[in-house]
């Protein structure tokens, strides 16, 4: 029935006007000044299009003594990012791999214990790496934190891959024992390849976590190292004492571009790994 | 026979050859400091920036970190470093605090700088004392804040047809009640914890120092049962009626441009304010600046201020750099300089602010803390943590906020919390 | 740790009815890369769980102190208003945030599953929300919702003078806009399963039951629904364990506030470690944040211990 596809739509259309309202509302401010958006409202239709706010943002704008902008803070979170996310998950598929497939003693209980780590709160967690991070020599290092999301993210990385690897079917192993695959070699040649799916999954959502994670980011770090939700941060603490509404939506934009990035492109895969790996 | 150059040879070769600067380093120690603060961003920023460069220009290296967010993170990231054995030279701690941290790790006793500096009788004896927790100077004051000023618009004046400042809380009502039949906001204070705090101590210095002493800083049960607070908590009741009813959690500078207008007509703050003022595009003349109102007696000097913590340091180029700090941070001009970008006022008594660049406001706060040290009517905010531990503060000021923004809870009911508040948080 | 090379022995669960092999001794690289990265990470969790549970019975408040005072910590916390504000609180914006997002990530994958064009930009711009980090949704949230800068203000100067919308600052009212931000940010997660799920029953029990003449309503509630209840309760564990863990979002939007009306079991948590520099108090109060999901757990782990038992007997 016709109608019942105008409906449809109808309601798509306006749902997704609905969700696109605040990240609007973001673009729109940041081609607004910051006088401007002061002095009349936080949303509203730009009197004249600024763009220098994004410059503003970029490599101008200060914290403290060092008025670089946000861009080596975007740096040092890429630095940050990549390796944690691509290291957590290989490691997850691995851990994934080995407790679906190659069973042992006790090992529900281990991905149990492992799968139990997304439940334990950030703060908590905080001194406990305090203290890691000290004996390890490794605080106010990007390694350091490295490690913390590496070890986090196996976490999740791990539930998300067990659940996918499960419903790899027996045979294709037995067959490949019998050709006298070992561990590492079933892991590679038939594992692996399987793999993209889920491993687009782990991606997506270890970048995004680990890209917009503030806490340890702050602590573990100092000064010019550290990541970009710091620097978000510090602009809207400026907000208390002079408007900077334009440079922070700009400066918003530019370290949410990364992660929207990761989403356009794996949007698609997110859905096809979602199918058939967090699904259990 | 050829040295094997071995790998344990190497570390050995390359540890001595680390060592051997550091000799050098102990006769021309380039001075340098590791600083941890939160002052990120604004005026404050500003301010430690200029604070650094006068260090740097003094030949020293200065090296700071600027923690974003809110102090706890700043505590945080100190707490840290701490732990792992590496606290930076000097890091911003304030009121109580200092002596709890000072507890923890090992700090500088920098009392003979203090001596040669004629310091001590420079400052007022509440600060110095919470910079002396152990009987001798660990901390230094960096600027001072007078926490009870009543800001008035200008503008807002004029449209509620108010010609002078209130100096008493029935004035203050009184005005208040003309701006609001001016269809004003009468006040245009914040909605965060800090600020929520810092209206009850206002309201409560304002009607006793004496009692905010015994009640606020002492703890004292009787005086925390009496009726000046009972008046404080009425008279916040009266405050948070009279401020923009969309004001929670957003700090005060939300309300800049409506005050600078003059839809809004008052702001009871520290003197940070008027540096928020200049920043958002105010000038002088759209708003002026007094002491809060005060019940009897002359006003008194509600104090905030910021210090730095001296930890002990592990090289000779931090000690030196320490000692270069202090120096410069104890000198008239540089404090000058501090309160000139931050708008607060020197930390030392003995600064002429007469100079170009500091406002009237500034000047008679100024005058205000003179006096009030001579009349011993200081005493230390409680909304910004001088008056006592974070823990007690915090358990305080839950009961304050909660009151501000629920109108159903009575004043007698405020008060009973705030006692129960004490005593659970002991 | 047992090597050898027998097949491991049917029992109850169905991966062993599979007749898995053991793993054979492959050597020191084999066991390091079984047994280092997962002894790691239960390690971690482990180890900081069990400090953080010793803290809490000891008088810890700048730095851990080892002195042990019982249960001290545990009753001092409990009493505070703002913990028993933070468990009411839970449970409104658990069950709001996780219902409504099921709620709303299922309204939005039955209607991408109907052919519609332009599903890849639609399942973008619902996902998109996911992408930021909680801290800017938090913040922008706390712009669009304030009475005088956002919303309301808009409204009331288009023309609607009574409009009002001021939740965010009405002390009993503010747990909902968390809710509403909460939501915006996960619906898209929840329509990704969802849809996922839809677009993967068996397509033969689909034709089965269009040639008995369901109508897409029946289709819908009788057949895809029911096959896809699993995925239920993996979003509804995710999201659960997302409202609990929520920090970044309450403490851009509300602060905790207007005053303490918003405040979460994360929050108290910080409070109280980090704010109030007491370490003690505060890791009693992650420990009782840790008991309390695991009463919620434990009913999920319950089920999908019977459902493996089911399906082995099946």
């Amino acid at each position: 029935m016709k109608w019942t596809r105008v409906i449809v739509y109808a309601a798509l259309i306006i749902l997704a006007l609905l969700f696109l309202v605040p990240l609007g509302v973001v673009v729109v401010n940041s081609l607004r000044s910051s006088q401007e958006i002061a002095a009349t409202s936080l949303i509203g239709w730009p009197s004249q299009l600024v763009f220098t706010n994004y410059g503003q943002a970029w490599n101008r704008f200060c914290m403290a003594e060092h008025c670089w902008g946000i861009e080596p803070y975007m740096l040092n979170s890429l630095t940050l990012t990549i390796p944690a996310t691509i290291i957590s998950t290989l490691l997850g598929a691995l851990a994934g791999y080995s407790i679906s497939l190659w069973r042992f003693r006790g090992d529900q209980f281990v991905f149990g214990l492992v799968t139990l780590g997304i439940f334990l709160p950030e703060q908590m967690k905080l001194i406990p790496w305090v203290v890691v991070l000290r004996d390890l020599t490794l605080m106010n290092t990007i390694a350091g934190l490295i490690l913390i999301h590496t070890v986090q993210g196996m976490s999740f990385t791990t539930l998300f891959c067990r659940n996918y690897y499960v419903g790899i079917p027996q045979d294709l192993l037995k067959a490949a024992r019998i050709d006298g695959a070992g561990f590492f070699r079933i892991f590679w040649r038939i594992i692996l390849p399987l793999s993209p799916p889920i491993l687009i999954v782990t991606v997506i959502f270890q970048f995004t976590g680990i890209w917009n994670e503030f806490l340890y980011g702050v602590t573990f770090t100092s000064g010019g190292q550290q990541p970009v939700t710091a620097a978000l941060i510090a602009l809207s603490a400026a907000i208390t004492s002079e408007p900077m509404y334009g440079e922070q939506s700009a400066a918003v934009l530019i370290a949410a571009l990364p992660t929207l990035l990761v989403y356009l492109f794996g949007g698609r895969y997110f859905l096809r790994g979602l199918t058939a790996g967090a699904v259990k | 026979m050829t040295i094997k150059i071995t790998r344990r040879r190497l570390l050995a070769g390359s540890a001595a050859a680390l060592a051997m600067p550091r000799l050098s380093l102990a006769q021309g120690a380039k001075p340098r400091i590791t600083a941890i603060s939160q002052w990120s961003a604004g005026s404050d920023g500003a301010a430690i920036s200029a604070l650094g460069k006068l260090f740097e220009d003094r030949g020293g290296v200065w090296q700071h970190n600027p923690v974003p967010g809110f102090t706890t993170d700043m505590m945080n990231k100190l707490r840290a470093q701490i732990m792992a054995g590496d606290p930076p030279a000097i890091s911003q701690l304030k009121g109580p605090e200092i002596a709890a941290w000072s507890k923890i790790a090992p700090t500088v006793d920098i009392s003979p700088l203090v001596k040669a500096a004629g310091y001590a009788d420079k400052v007022s004896a509440e600060l110095a004392k919470s910079c002396q927790p152990a009987g001798h100077w660990i901390a230094l004051p960096l600027q001072v804040y007078r926490l009870n000023t009543l800001f008035l618009s200008t503008k807002g004046m004029e449209r509620a047809k108010v010609s002078k400042a209130p100096t008493t809380w029935a004035e203050f009502n009184d005005t208040a009640e003309k701006m609001k039949a001016a269809g004003m906001i009468p006040l245009a204070n914040g909605g965060n914890r800090p600020d929520d705090g810092q209206k009850f101590e206002i309201a409560l210095a304002g009607i006793s120092p004496e009692v905010y002493r015994r009640a606020i800083m002492q703890l004292d049960a009787d005086a925390l049962k009496g009726k000046e607070v009972l008046a404080a908590f009425e008279q916040l009741r009266k405050f948070s009626n009279y401020m923009n009813p969309n004001i929670a959690a957003q700090p005060w500078a939300v309300n800049l441009p409506a005050f600078v207008k003059g839809d809004m007509g008052m702001v009871l703050t520290g003197g940070w304010a008027q540096g928020n003022l200049f920043k958002a595009g105010a000038t002088v003349a759209d708003f002026s600046s007094g002491p809060a109102p005060q019940e009897s007696g002359p006003p008194c000097f509600d104090l905030n201020a910021d210090c730095f913590i001296f930890w002990k340091p592990k090289s000779a180029d931090l000690d030196a750099g320490q000692k270069l700090f202090a120096e410069v941070v104890m000198e008239p001009s540089t404090q000058e300089m501090y309160s000139k970008i931050t708008g607060s006022i020197p930390a030392r008594t003995d600064v002429n602010l007469a100079a170009e660049g500091f406002t009237d406001g500034q000047r008679n706060s100024a005058q205000n803390l003179r006096d009030a040290i001579a009349k011993d009517r200081v005493v230390l905010s409680l909304g910004h943590n001088m008056a006592q531990p974070n823990g007690m503060t915090a358990a305080m000021i839950d009961v304050l906020t909660e009151y501000v923004h629920n109108s159903a809870i009575p004043a007698v009911e405020g008060q009973k919390r705030l006692v129960a508040a004490v005593a659970g948080a002991q | 740790m047992r090597t050898g090379l027998a097949p491991v022995a049917t029992g109850q669960d169905a991966g062993r009815a599979q007749g898995i092999w053991r793993r054979r001794l492959g050597g020191v690289l084999t066991e390091l890369a079984i047994w280092l990265p997962l002894s790691i990470a239960a390690g971690h969790v482990v180890l900081f769980t069990a400090w953080t549970t010793w803290v809490s019975f000891t008088a810890s408040s700048l730095m851990p102190d080892y002195t042990w005072v019982g249960l001290r910590n545990y009753w001092s916390v409990t009493r505070t208003a703002n913990f028993q504000i933070a468990y009411v609180n839970l449970l409104i914006f658990g069950f709001g945030f996780v219902l409504l997002t099921m709620a709303l990530g299922l309204l939005l994958a039955i209607l991408l599953d109907q052919r519609v064009r332009g599903e890849n930009v639609l399942r973008t711009i619902f996902l998109y929300p996911l992408a930021v980090s909680f801290v800017v949704t938090g913040t922008v949230w706390s712009w669009l919702l304030n009475p005088g800068l956002g919303l309301q203000r808009v409204v009331q100067n288009l023309g609607w003078q009574d409009f009002r919308f001021d939740w965010l600052v009405q002390s009993d009212k503010a747990i909902y806009t968390l809710i509403f931000a909460g939501v915006w940010q996960g619906a898209g997660f929840a329509m990704a399963l969802f849809l996922a799920g839809l677009r993967s029953v068996d397509a033969d029990l689909v034709k089965a039951a269009q040639i008995d003449g369901a109508g897409p309503w029946r289709m819908y509630r009788r057949v895809l629904l029911p096959t896809i209840w699993p995925i239920f309760i993996t979003v509804f564990v995710i999201l659960l364990r997302s409202a609990i863990t929520s920090f970044d979002l309450v403490r851009a939007l509300t602060g905790g506030g207007p005053g303490i009306s918003t405040m979460l079991p994360t929050l108290v948590v910080y409070d109280f470690m980090f704010q109030r520099s007491e370490l003690g108090r505060g890791s009693a109060a992650a420990v009782l944040m840790l008991l309390s999901l695991v009463v919620v757990m434990a009913p999920y782990g319950l089920y999908v211990r019977w459902q493996r038992q089911r399906q082995a007997r099946a």
